[in-house]
């Protein structure tokens, strides 16, 4: 636990347990005001151009589900995803839940005490390419690369655990939050949604700095493009207008959500060495293998053999640094999961892979095509998920998220 | 099936004893601190308005001396000796905007409502006391007001309690014809005819859901499943429609059910026997109304009391028809108070037509058979219907009124 977490839980002990509870709640206020710059903020603004939990900094918690719609038409979709966009201003913004009084149970779980905190909620909504059937009169409006997740050459994929007619991202300080949002917007969608597949993750704490472990033990994310740089965001992440693209998309960014098994047991029984140059990286401080420092880019062109960092290590077929490569790159959000035992006793843990780019084939598809047959294929096994679009963001308080999208002839 | 350890008592207009005392007790222990905290309590953390109310000998919910719309909360304090509900209701048409129930001597307690511009009181039901209702207090404005509906009182729901029993007198008929025509077949030794009339005895019992609480022991005996029981399937108290489906799609023989069978029929005649004596309580209406189906989604659409038969289908039609009867009956007194019925009848005939959908003239495949897409159909349907009858089971919360 960092300094900042552990600060931030003993004033909220101090709250609960009856400290003048005006003055606590000022307390706990400040110290998030003044967190380190890379700390996400309490509260994450809902209303945007692009949707939250995309580039904004990534909290602990988290939960990606999947679901399909059982609502029976086009006005069906168009309520239920009124409702969505009405819960996550709520929800994301924290307050008090309605009293309703002697006419139907608590309009809220409570999970969260009596007044909903924000802690820094975001919900992201994406759709996949199953929603553009003939369903809701939505065939024509299909961003140009969405499809059914593609199956890979390394991917075992289980049906159960694949697709879906929209993603629910949710992240948030703590996994209570992510899961009373989880809750509340399935209640209030019930009859119109039902979740196809869910999966829960957490971003582990830097240790000791830097970019979190994964279960592998290696610092994940180090070489991410740089989220609060819009620019770059501009060049990598999001749809602009005259894209090819439907112009209802203006603004959303394709989501590629993988489920990955990692074989844990098998990996501990691996060298250092091999492991090491399985990934590219060190695994004490995250130094690419030619470098010292997690910071240092590693520099492929001195060593074009791979005797230093091998030509088929992850990070450098992932991101081989050139200049025809620049514009493939893509921006994570993994999170790692962790999934009680397989049948015979093995952990399931592994992480969910998330990924934000402006074109699908261009950027996930590359990366994953020159990944194919990648030595660390034996120790991960990619096993669900599902290509979505998300949604443009909301910009005003009329607004909701896919009205663009259900105005589209 | 239906389990009766689900349902939940509540305190249907009469005193609570147990629970009095205890609070009784505590109220007394912290009788020091509750002064304190009863001081007026302003902005609270939870960003809202905060007002006190005092309910005392003979006075109900004084204080509210500055009127305001909006949501806000009233802190209640019971400085009386006795414990009391407490609501705010519109004196006018008797609807109650919140409550605040058992609130024992020497306690505060908060009541969230939505303020609207219009006229309001404090009514005070103290145990073993008459209601009285404070002073009107007029509101500015016309914001809106937060949901309201007149409290159900038991002698609301009586007259649709007795009919409803009566019905069940006349399913417990059928069921008994029904069973004897199980028993006759597995008697005979015709187990292919025991299947099929397993099926249309057991789904009678499947549509007498709200009564089941009033069966007692008997629900277990005719209805039970193997759960709580060490022995499982063998378990000497595994009896009733599940024990003869387990045997009649396992190879069990026509001996080895025969006493299962002589038990059914023994078992639902005690209970036909005695059924004119029993009493429903009025309370197990709005309850039942909504948790027939909630049984269904949790035992029915899991395959969960599948002991063969493969019937979990058949069966939720079966519990939705026994829901409708007991709407049927609190038609009028819902309508009254239940702004969205419409769309809770559109919400049932969405998962009665979900159900036809799947079945083909009451033929039902196994659950495990549906697509994926039709499951999904069938489980958002009755999500949505069990959403919806929260609502009825939460305004039919049997209250006092006088």
């Amino acid at each position: 636990m960092s300094d900042r977490m552990g600060r931030r839980w003993f004033l909220r002990g101090a709250a609960a347990a009856g400290i003048g509870t005006a003055a606590a709640t000022t307390a706990a206020l400040r110290p998030g005001q003044a967190r380190a710059a890379d700390a996400p903020p309490r509260t994450v603004p809902f209303e945007g151009a692009h949707q939250a939990g995309i580039v904004t900094p990534a909290p602990k918690a988290h939960a990606t589900v999947a679901f399909d719609v059982t609502a029976n038409d086009r006005a069906g979709l168009a309520d239920l995803l009124r409702t969505v966009t009405d819960r996550a201003r709520f929800l994301t913004a924290g307050g008090d839940p309605a009293p309703l009084g002697i006419t139907a149970p608590p309009s809220d779980s409570g999970t969260l005490g009596p007044t909903v905190p924000a802690d820094a909620l975001s919900v992201t909504v994406g759709v996949g390419s199953s929603l553009f059937d003939d369903r809701f009169g939505l065939s024509g409006a299909r961003p140009r690369r969405l499809r059914a997740m593609d199956s890979f050459p390394d991917d075992d994929l289980d049906p159960a655990r694949c697709h879906g007619d929209l993603s629910l991202q949710l992240c948030a300080d703590a996994p209570d939050t992510v899961l009373h949002a989880l809750r509340d917007i399935t209640r209030h969608t019930r009859g119109a949604l039902q979740v196809r597949w869910r999966m829960d993750g957490y971003l582990a704490a830097p240790r000791p700095s830097g970019a979190p472990r994964n279960h592998l033990g290696f610092k994940d994310g180090t070489a991410n493009p740089d989220a609060s740089d819009a620019r770059t965001m501009d060049g990598l992440v999001w749809v602009a207008d005259n894209s090819g693209e439907p112009a209802w998309a203006t603004g959303g960014s394709y989501q590629v959500i993988r489920l990955i098994r990692m074989r844990v047991e098998f990996w501990d029984r691996v060298s250092i060495v091999e492991q090491e140059r399985m990934i590219g990286r060190r695994r004490d401080n995250g130094a690419p293998l030619d470098g010292d420092r997690e910071s240092d880019a590693p520099r492929y062109p001195l060593d074009p053999k791979g005797d230093v960092i091998p030509l088929d290590s992850h990070i450098r077929l992932a991101n081989p640094r050139t200049t025809a490569t620049a514009d493939q790159r893509i921006l994570r959000r993994g999170y790692n999961y962790d999934n009680g035992t397989d049948s015979n006793g093995n952990l399931d843990m592994g992480l969910i892979f998330t990924c934000f780019q402006q074109d699908l084939d261009r950027q996930f598809v590359a990366n994953q095509k020159r990944l194919a047959g990648e030595p660390l294929v034996d120790y991960v096994s990619p096993f669900g998920g599902g290509y979505f679009y998300a949604l443009p963001g909301v910009t005003n308080r009329q607004d909701w998220l896919g009205r663009g999208l259900l105005a589209h002839a | 099936m239906i389990r009766p350890r689900m349902f939940r008592d509540r305190v249907a207009g009469r005193p609570v004893v147990a629970g009095v005392l205890a609070l009784a007790l505590s109220g007394a222990a912290l009788a020091g601190c509750a002064a304190h905290r009863a001081a007026p309590a302003a902005d609270d953390a939870d960003g809202l308005p905060h007002t006190t109310v005092q309910v005392s000998l003979g006075r109900c919910g004084t204080g509210w001396s500055h009127p305001r719309s909006g949501v806000q909360v009233f802190d209640i304090h019971n400085a009386s000796d006795a414990p009391t509900e407490v609501d705010l209701i519109d004196p006018r048409t008797q609807a109650v905007y919140g409550e605040v129930e058992g609130l024992g001597p020497g306690t505060t307690r908060p009541m969230q409502v939505t303020v609207g511009g219009g006229s309001y009181a404090f009514k005070c039901l103290p145990d073993d006391a008459d209601a009285m209702t404070g002073g009107t207090v007029t509101v500015p404005g016309h914001a809106p007001a937060g949901p309201s509906a007149p409290a159900v009182s038991e002698q609301d729901v009586i007259p649709a309690t007795i009919a409803y029993q009566k019905w069940i007198g006349g399913r417990m008929t059928v069921l008994a014809a029904r069973a004897g025509v199980l028993k006759g077949d597995i008697d005979r030794g015709d187990l292919a005819a025991a299947r099929r009339d397993w099926l249309t005895a057991h789904l009678v019992y499947e549509t007498m859901g709200a009564a089941y609480d009033t069966f007692g022991a008997a629900d277990g005996e005719i209805n039970g499943t193997t759960a709580g029981l060490d022995g499982g399937v063998t378990d000497k108290d595994f009896t009733g429609f599940h024990r003869i489906e387990y045997g009649l799609w396992h190879g069990a023989s026509a001996a080895a059910l025969k006493p299962f069978a002589a038990r059914l029929t023994a078992d639902i005649g005690a209970l036909r026997r005695s059924w004119p004596q029993a009493r429903m309580d009025p309370l197990q209406m709005g309850l039942r109304a909504h948790e027939i189906l909630e049984n269904t989604v949790q035992f029915e659409l899991t395959g969960r009391t599948d002991y063969g038969s493969h019937s979990n289908l058949a069966t939720a039609a079966a519990n939705l028809a026994g829901t409708r009867e007991v709407l049927s009956g609190l038609r009028a007194q819902i309508a009254a108070r239940y702004r969205a019925l419409p769309q809770l009848d559109a919400s049932l005939a969405r998962l009665s037509g979900t159900l036809d959908g799947v079945g083909h003239g009451g033929h039902y495949p196994p659950l495990d058979d549906l697509s994926r897409t039709r499951r999904e159909q069938l489980d958002a349907a009755a999500d949505d219907a069990v959403e919806r009858l929260a609502d009825i089971a939460a305004i039919f919360d049997i209250r006092r009124t006088s």
